[in-house]
């Protein structure tokens, strides 16, 4: 039997009793449908979920801070706590860097006590920055204006630094003034004071001044709330908030070391391998990687709960094939009189079956792409009017990938496929005297 | 199957000539069906051995005997057979879906063998919608599509009245004089004046067998009361 003869003839069949083939492709309809549903759900949540994510503009960054021992750990048994500190010195940076992927390493510190910039008369309170390193941009520091080269007495400003001036004239319930924007404050001139208090509780104060040379883009990152300035200015400013006295970095270290990897791939391996030398490593790769592997299993949960209901199916479709070949006996018999192997007949009733999967995953696959589609559209709306009560909008909402409709019909039309082996292994097998002569 | 052994055949020998038209009687439950399912591989023996055209029927698996009924046999039944939710032309069609036969020859060939049976205006017809002795025609149009050598006819004028056993017998008559080896159960004593070859069984035996040189002394009258 050629195979175009065969898939008409099962669909000649399938259209000759369409009350009961629609019957049954409902209840494949509801599972498969159900399936598509759940997991663009899961696969929805996975993706707003990881889209938000702080920080999770570079993947291949991992942060590493100094382990102060003690405190951030549950004391072992007996009450031996291992108060190894771990500083981020030289040599440490060293041995860091000779872990296997690790591009470079990055030293990043803070500074050590207060600064208001002022701008004109407006303020900020903004913190202050410094990576070592001659070019921002070399840590995805993305630039919006102007350029990321700092040198002593500039300014590389982030995104949200320039929205957050005020007037600190302006009594509350007053209008504040607009800030400025990016172009306003490009190549002006800030004002840096900062405030220590000597043993004696006496105020001193000095100012500096930064040319803004940048302003970043929003990067959903820590450059976002910073003013970044030269690494020697930045650590000749924590030397004056520490009394004068020189910071040694193969004694003292550094605040803070990015650390950065050849590849993603190796992030989440050179994380635990910084772990182990006793420091505290964190990558937003290993946290998407642990959001993935919560996803991956809210799907499989999910698309069990739609693959249940494709078992129910399952076996509504077994019922049908089994009372067709009742109904159908004699037909099977005069088939084989005139001339149709076993295997003609087998491969029929299996199409059947199939079929009514195929149909049934059609439907299926095109109502749950539907109610992704109405899930999505019902929650704007709800989200819309949250933003309008000044809530944040999440972005709740279904992703229907076009692999998993696919899949969806795929599965359904192997579930048809299964179910429908033993009725069609018996209505092949039937002896066609037998078929012919039954009522 | 049953609690009680029942041979159905027993001890039969029976030799058919190609091109004969053999005519089997015998009261019910002789085993007359069971022989003709027998020869067309519809049914297999528990012993002994059946010869078709050099070929041994119980040594083919169960798709070599499809492709032997479907290649060798035309089968044409008591109950005609036809399936209800297709028209005269698909039944005859039918049997060609599964040979692999080409859309367009199925078709042409279908048309031919309907118009040879009479059915021509009526191809488009649902079984329901045709006389008894019409679906018969569509039965026989049916057997011959895959054009066999051996036609088998278990009481095919069974549920039909005189007019219509006449004008099937009248068929299966051109047929053999086609060529075609014919086998027919038939309780009709008309039948047996077209037979070359008569067999009587009883209780599963061969209890009578003769053949005539001639194979038909019977005078057909032009007769074409249906259309
Ligand atoms: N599947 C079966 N199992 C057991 N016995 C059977 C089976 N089929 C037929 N028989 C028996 O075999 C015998 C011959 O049956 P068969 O159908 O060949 O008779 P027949 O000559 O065609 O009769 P009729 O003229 O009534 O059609 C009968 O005794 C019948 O009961
Ligand atoms: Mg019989």
């Amino acid at each position: 039997m050629r195979f175009w003869d065969l898939v008409s003839l099962i669909f000649e069949n399938l259209s000759r009793r369409k009350g009961r083939v629609v019957l049954t492709a409902v209840g494949v309809v509801i599972g498969t449908a159900a399936v598509v549903l759940l997991v663009s759900l899961a696969s929805g949540l996975q993706k707003s979920a990881t889209s938000n994510l702080y920080g999770i503009d570079d993947l291949t960054k991992i942060e590493v801070y100094p382990n102060y021992g003690g405190g951030m750990y549950i004391e072992g048994p007996g009450g031996g706590s291992t108060d190894t500190m771990k500083q981020l010195t030289t040599s440490a940076l060293q041995e860091i860097a000779a872990i296997d992927g690790v591009k470079e390493v990055i030293p990043k510190e803070y500074l050590m006590g207060g600064a208001a910039i002022r701008y004109g008369r407006l303020e900020n309170y903004s913190s202050l920055m410094a990576v070592d390193t001659d070019d921002l941009a070399n840590m995805g520091y993305k630039i919006d204006q102007g350029s990321t080269e700092l040198r002593k007495g500039t300014a590389v400003v982030g995104s949200w630094v320039v929205q957050n001036f005020y007037d600190p004239s302006v009594r509350p319930g007053q209008e504040q003034p607009t800030p400025p924007t990016a172009e306003d404050l490009l190549n002006q001139k800030l004002r840096v004071v900062l405030t220590k208090w000597s043993s004696d509780g006496e105020e001193i104060q000095k100012t500096i001044n930064l040319q803004v040379i940048g302003i970043l883009q929003e990067g959903r990152n820590d450059g976002d709330g910073s003013i970044f300035i030269d690494f020697g200015e930045l650590t000749t400013l924590n030397e004056w908030f520490n009394n004068g006295k020189r910071i040694n970095r193969n004694k003292d270290g550094y605040n803070n070391v990015v650390v950065k990897a050849e590849d993603v791939d190796q992030v989440v391996a050179i994380t635990e391998r910084i772990n182990e030398l006793g420091f505290m490593a964190y990558s937003p790769q290993s946290m998407v990687e642990g959001i993935n592997s919560y996803f991956i299993i809210l799907q499989l949960v999910f698309g069990g709960i739609g693959a249940i209901a494709l078992l129910v199916a399952a076996i509504g479709i077994a019922n049908t094939m089994t009372m067709a070949i009742l109904e159908r006996t004699k037909e099977i018999g005069l088939m084989k009189a005139i001339g149709a192997t076993n295997r003609d007949v087998l491969s029929i009733f299996l199409g059947e079956a199939a079929g009514i999967g195929f149909l049934g995953g059609l439907g299926g696959a095109l109502l749950g792409w539907l109610g992704s589609k109405v899930i999505n559209v019902v929650a704007m709306s709800f989200l819309a009017s949250q933003a309008q009560s000044g809530g944040i909008p999440s972005g709740l909402n279904a992703v229907t990938p076009a692999w998993l409709l696919i899949f969806s019909i795929i599965f359904a039309t192997l579930v048809g496929l299964l179910s429908g082996l033993y009725p069609a292994l018996r209505a092949a097998t039937l002896a066609p005297m037998m078929a012919l002569k039954y009522e | 199957m049953g609690r009680q052994k029942v041979h159905a055949l027993d001890g039969v020998n029976l030799d058919i000539a190609p091109g004969s038209f053999t005519v089997i009687m015998g009261p019910s439950g002789s085993g007359k069906s069971t022989l003709l399912y027998l020869l067309g591989g519809l049914d297999r023996a528990t012993s002994g051995q059946i010869w078709v055209n050099g070929k041994e029927l119980e040594g083919l698996d169960e798709n070599d005997l499809g492709i032997y009924r479907r290649k060798s046999v035309g089968f044409i039944f008591q109950s005609f057979n036809l399936i209800a939710s297709m028209s005269a032309l698909q039944n005859v069609i039918f049997p060609m879906r599964f040979a692999g036969i080409p859309r367009g020859e199925r078709h042409k060939r279908a048309v031919r063998l309907l118009n040879q049976v009479g059915l021509g205006k009526r191809a488009l017809h649902k079984p329901t919608e045709l006389s008894g002795g019409q679906q018969q025609r569509v039965a026989v149009a049916r057997a011959l599509v895959n054009n066999p050598a051996l036609i088998l006819a278990d009481e095919p004028t069974g549920n039909l009245d005189t007019t219509s056993s006449f004008a099937i017998m009248k068929i299966l008559k051109e047929l053999n004089e086609d060529g075609r080896t014919i086998v027919v159960v038939s309780h009709d004593a008309r039948m047996r004046q077209f037979a070359s070859h008569m067999v009587y069984i009883l209780d599963g035996k061969i209890v009578s067998e003769a053949e005539y040189e001639e194979a038909s002394s019977f005078e057909i009258p032009e007769d074409d009361t249906e259309e």
